[in-house]
């Protein structure tokens, strides 16, 4: 408990950490309360093709796109479906990835290389690529999206797990336990999950950063949930004929895509220097 | 010695996990929902047709026959058939390969050149503004959605502006090549009308790429500069009354080039990524589309290809930086 | 001279000989056109499209050519034809002394293997052309005379000769390789006879080819000397491309948007013709619950057909409420179709067996915006109705694949039928005839054998107005049934270099015949 209080005490005190934190409030505001602050929440369905391509005014505050729908609005839903992926796919790479490296890093030999060995496959290929072979195989869809996402993502939890774990076992405490008579159970739980808490929580936030800009490319790329769907990489693919004259268009999604993944990764550095300075300089660290 | 070890434990897993990958992405491009087959027998042709086709091509055997049969053909150098270009997918990743390497080249050269003073004078010039501007700029760089950036540019620069054409390696055909690196290849003919275009042509996409690199490199120089400067021996010499252009130089530029040396790996898996990406963005003719429109349009063959070879690459790539980074630091532990 | 100064001066000669601009050789005239389609193929029996129209129409020849607006068909390598009174035996004469690019002369026999050649490899018009005619039903006479034997009379064997484009059979036969016609081979060079030479060839960039001086077509008297055909994808880009010159001429069915644009720029005009090429959604008849006429004419009421042709498209298509372009024959003109009616929607909702439980998958074409767009706002229209839809995307040629079998086939899939051969049949009769299932065009599975009987009819006679009220009859029975949603007529906004004289639009080649063009 004591060790919450001392986080949040230190991390007030980050400047940068704290704009991130109020950057991804923002981004739970916007989707929790989309039909609230929507100024056309039917948009997100909704033609009005005789009002395409408006510019921001006072009715549209982002103006509309080509379909004559508010962009405004549509990227307020859009952040619903931004934290969904986002949420999803790092959480079920955590659940993937952080028992894998547990098991790599508390086992020495062919076992532990050999899911080293798995992790290295996965990483050996650009995440995009592989997620776009994925979601093609699959159909675009959001959970497919969300699907090969995870599958994509979950090396880099196992691999800090994996080298945090191995560290770990140098640790005098550690020995001392387990020649104690404690079984490889209470050790992991009670000893070694605790200590690598942070490590883990680092790469979450870093990773929602990154998950979200690899989703917003499988957006892009036409990928991602189908039209309607207000997704932010779908709308800016969407832009693209439209520009230069519409450039809001595809200034807006862009701009709460660098905004919310900023968001994170603010938080993410500010988290990792009150909770590990150690791991601030490691190069291998991050991704 | 321990490097010695190192190598040899890598590579003795070299095989096996060059092998699961292949494994991995046979299984998916196999389970593709569209049948390449029928596509490529053509919008007119009946079952029978397609069948025999089926036949003729093997893919009616047992899924593991075919993947035997497919590394016994790669062992001897055969990636196979592009279903669609009907050209050996060697012959199309060599082909394509110029076109990204290039853009990666530049966008690395770039991003080094720039990244790395940026980075130094950044930790020389603590808290100064210049720290401060460069400190949002690395932020930003991880943060800005590469293919965005690469819209923005174009928006700006080519379509607003009019300074450098929207997309493309080169209008048209190029000249008859050498390499096939555009650049390279106008030098060595002394064609500096084409160099110019093709570097016009470079200019955004390599920008667009290096941005992600350039935030890192920063960071990272910066970092590492930071780190020399605190310690020991360095403040031992700043307090025996050494010149700080001399420690500057002595101590902190070549540990800054050290932490760029095992940045190479990291920068490098960033560049491949965000070129996929970027090729799209821009109509680069690379292997980034190449990899695309093939997992598109279920062009088994070429997605194994190019899985192999980015497999390759990057298994080798990574190997490598680790080497580098034990020799570099025996401190850091590696696996 | 010191060794030094020698150097310089050398130095400085090779560098003002190196930056000094190339003297131009002897006026070379030059056109580009920017394709929207990349060429991923040479072989003119292997594509049959509008988007790859271009290898086919200068690199090759046919018997022969439709030319013009409203389409006329041409002698081409053939001088003349007979058919005998039964209407079962084409007899063409080829004119004499026409030459392949590589100087040989052009015969019957060139001819029959080509004939033979699109039968056997499958593709392209092969599926149309196979209707007609069996392999071996093609014989050649002598030198200069080629004979083909139908099974049955068909009125559109003449419309479709052109597309039997002729190769050099003993070019093709030497590079043939497994017995593949030189399918490997033909993919990447050409054999052709047509009025330019191909030079290079990369399907990432296009094509380019060199003025044929010997074509047995006569050249106009400022013929241009290469063409230059390039893929290029982004709309944007052909825009930008033919605002600074860079292009010539490029595809004329872009956006309205980048038409405006287009129109602004003082170098740019855009040749403004009617076209034949509708846009549609083919409903899959055989699926419940499209099934019921009554969801199907629902369907039919819920697009916002004004709002999407006159707003989202400014008006630049014409309604086009039958399955047979407006400025076409055998349209019936009484007939007005459907309009966007919720009211009359829900009506016949209500009067459907059939309950639509399930979500309506939509399809539509990765890489056309505008096929994007229509989806979605039928999406929203049927949404009104009440009813869930599933928008799902495929490249063209998977599209193609998913609409052989009705199973496969989405329930509603939006795309173009383009002009390959100037005759009602090329829509409506590919399009209903139950015997057509399988093919891209007929993937409303529709089976109505009092349909089936009148296309049959239209496709026996050869007289004008037998098959004129054959067309309209099925027009209005497939009407009633709504057995499509047809949406719109498009019109060609053809951007050209100002200075380009002499351009002759057909809604088969679309212009992109360069040897009667000229600069000004």
């Amino acid at each position: 408990m004591s060790t919450a209080w001392f986080v949040v005490t230190r991390l007030g005190r980050d400047r940068s950490a704290l704009i991130g934190l109020v950057l991804i409030a923002l981004l739970v505001l916007a989707a929790l309360l989309a039909p609230l602050l929507a100024t056309h929440p039917d948009d997100v369905f909704e033609l009005h093709p005789s009002e395409r391509l408006r510019a921001p005014s006072g009715a549209h505050w982002l103006g509309t796109d080509r379909m004559g729908a508010d962009v405004y609005s549509r990227l307020l839903f859009g952040a619903r479906i931004t934290i969904l992926i986002g949420l999803i796919a790092v959480g079920a790479s955590l659940v993937i990835g952080v028992p894998i490296g547990l098991l790599a890093g508390y086992h020495h030999g062919w076992a532990s290389d050999l899911l080293m060995r798995v992790s290295d496959i996965f990483l050996a290929v650009p995440q995009v690529v592989l997620a776009i072979a994925i979601a093609q195989t699959l159909g675009p869809s959001l959970p497919n999206v969300i699907l090969a996402l995870s599958v994509t993502y979950w090396p880099w939890f196992a691999r800090v797990v994996y080298a945090e774990t191995r560290a770990l076992q140098k640790e005098v405490f550690v020995e001392s336990t387990a020649a104690l008579g404690a079984s490889p159970w209470r050790l992991t739980v009670l000893h070694v999950l605790p200590n690598i808490a942070s490590p883990i929580i680092v790469r979450a936030s870093i990773g929602m950063g990154f998950t979200i800009l690899t989703a917003a490319a499988l957006g892009f790329l036409g990928l991602g949930p189908p039209p309607p769907t207000p997704e932010w990489g779908r709308t800016i693919a969407e832009s693209r004929e439209f520009l230069p004259d519409a450039w809001w268009y595809a200034a807006a999604p862009g701009l709460a895509i660098f905004l919310t993944v900023m968001g994170f990764n603010l938080l993410g550095d500010g988290l990792r220097d009150v909770l590990d300075p150690r791991l601030r300089r490691s190069p291998a660290r991050d991704g | 010695m321990r490097l010695l070890a190192l190598a040899l434990h890598r590579l003795l897993w070299f095989v096996p996990t060059l092998l699961g990958l292949l494994v991995v992405t046979f299984v998916i491009s196999r389970v593709v929902p569209a049948d390449p087959v029928a596509l490529v027998a053509g919008e007119t042709a009946t079952p029978a047709q397609v069948e025999a086709l089926r036949r003729q091509l093997g893919y009616d055997r047992p899924l593991p026959v075919q993947f035997v049969d497919y590394l016994a053909r790669l062992a001897r150098g055969d990636m196979g058939e592009s279903l669609f270009t009907r050209r050996p997918i060697l012959d199309d990743l060599t082909h394509r390969l110029p076109a990204t390497i290039e853009l990666t080249v530049v966008a690395m050269l770039a991003s080094v050149l720039v990244g790395i003073p940026l980075g130094v004078l950044s930790a020389l010039w603590r808290n100064s503004l210049l720290d401060h501007a460069l400190r949002v700029l690395t932020v930003s760089g991880l943060a800005i959605a590469g293919f965005w950036l690469g819209i923005m540019l174009q928006l700006l620069f080519s379509m607003r502006l009019g300074w450098t054409p929207l997309n493309g390696r080169l209008p048209g055909f190029p000249p008859r090549g050498i390499t096939g690196l555009y650049l390279v290849d106008a030098a060595l003919t002394w064609d500096w009308s084409t160099f110019v275009t093709a570097l016009a042509h470079l200019a955004l996409p390599a920008a667009t790429l290096a941005f992600p690199a350039l935030a890192t490199l920063v960071r990272f120089t910066r970092a590492g500069v930071l780190d020399v400067m605190q310690s020991n021996f360095v403040l031992y010499e700043r307090a025996m009354g050494l010149p700080r252009p001399l420690i500057v130089w002595k101590y902190i530029l070549r540990s800054a080039l050290t932490s760029t040396v095992t940045q190479i790996g990291l920068l490098f898996g960033i560049l491949l990524a965000g070129a996929v990406v970027t090729e799209a963005v821009f109509d680069w003719p690379g292997i980034g589309t190449y990899a695309v429109s093939s997992i598109v349009r279920s062009d088994y063959n070429a997605v194994m290809g190019f899985t192999v070879w980015a497999g390759v690459i990057f298994i080798v790539v990574n190997l490598l930086v680790d080497l580098a980074l034990t020799l570099v630091d025996p401190r850091e532990r590696v696996s | 001279m010191t060794h030094g100064r020698s150097w310089l001066a050398l130095a400085l000669a090779l560098l003002t000989v190196a930056l000094a601009p190339a003297a131009p050789a002897a006026a070379q005239t030059r056109f580009v056109f920017a394709n929207e389609s990349p060429y991923d193929t040479l072989d003119p029996h292997a594509a049959f499209d509008v988007g790859r129209v271009a290898v086919r129409l200068n690199l090759y020849d046919g018997l022969y050519r439709w030319l013009d607006n409203p389409p006329k068909l041409e002698p081409w390598l053939a001088e003349s034809y007979t058919v005998s009174p039964d209407g079962l035996t084409y007899t063409f004469k080829l004119r004499h002394g026409a030459k392949f690019h590589d100087g040989t002369e052009i015969t019957a026999e060139d001819v029959r293997y080509s004939a033979e050649r699109i039968l056997a490899m499958k593709k392209g018009a092969a599926s149309l052309i196979a209707t007609m005619i069996a392999p071996g039903a093609t014989k050649a006479l002598d030198r200069y005379t080629v004979q083909f034997t139908l099974a049955k009379p068909a009125a559109i064997f003449l419309a479709v000769v052109p597309e039997i484009h002729v190769v050099n059979a003993a070019l093709v036969k030497k590079n043939e390789k497994d017995g593949d016609w030189g399918a490997a081979w033909l993919t990447n060079n050409e054999a052709g006879s047509g009025s330019y030479v191909l030079d290079r060839y990369d399907p990432a960039i296009g094509f380019t080819a060199k003025r044929f001086a010997s074509h047995f077509m006569p050249w106009g008297p400022k013929p241009i000397d290469e063409i230059d055909f390039r893929f290029v994808k982004e709309d944007n880009t052909r825009v930008l491309g033919m605002i600074k010159g860079d292009y010539q001429g490029t595809g004329g069915y872009l956006p309205n948007d980048q038409v405006k644009r287009l129109r602004e720029a003082p170098n740019v005009k855009i040749v403004e013709q009617e076209s034949m090429r509708i846009m549609m959604f083919q409903i899959n008849n055989q699926r419940a619950p499209l099934t019921d006429v009554h969801v199907r004419r629902a369907i039919s009421y819920a697009f916002d057909y004004d709002g999407f042709n006159k707003e989202i498209l400014g008006g630049t298509v014409e309604r086009n409420p039958v399955p047979i372009p407006n400025n076409m024959w055998g349209v019936p003109r009484d007939v007005k179709g459907y309009s966007y009616s919720l009211d009359k929607a829900k009506r016949e909702l209500g009067l459907a067996q059939a309950k639509v439980d399930r979500p309506l998958t939509v399809g539509y074409l990765q890489g056309f915006s505008q096929t994007e767009q229509a989806a979605t706002v039928m999406a929203n229209g049927l949404r009104k109705l009440g009813l869930e839809t599933k928008l799902t995307s495929e490249v063209w040629p998977a599209m193609v694949e998913r609409m052989k079998k009705p199973e496969t086939s989405p329930d509603l899939v939006v795309y173009w039928i383009s002009t390959y051969y100037a005759d009602p049949n090329n829509w409506i009769g590919e399009m209903f005839s139950s015997n057509q299932w399988g093919t891209f065009k007929a993937s409303s599975f529709y089976k109505n054998p009092k349909v089936d009987d009148l296309l049959e009819t239209a496709l026996k006679s050869t007289d004008r107005k037998v098959r004129e009220k054959a067309y309209q009859d099925a027009a209005r029975i497939v009407v009633s049934d709504a057995a499509g949603v047809w949406i719109y007529n498009t019109k060609y906004f053809g951007p050209w270099a100002k200075n380009i004289e002499g351009i002759r639009f057909s809604p088969i080649g679309n212009g992109q015949e360069i040897r009667w063009l000229h600069y000004k």
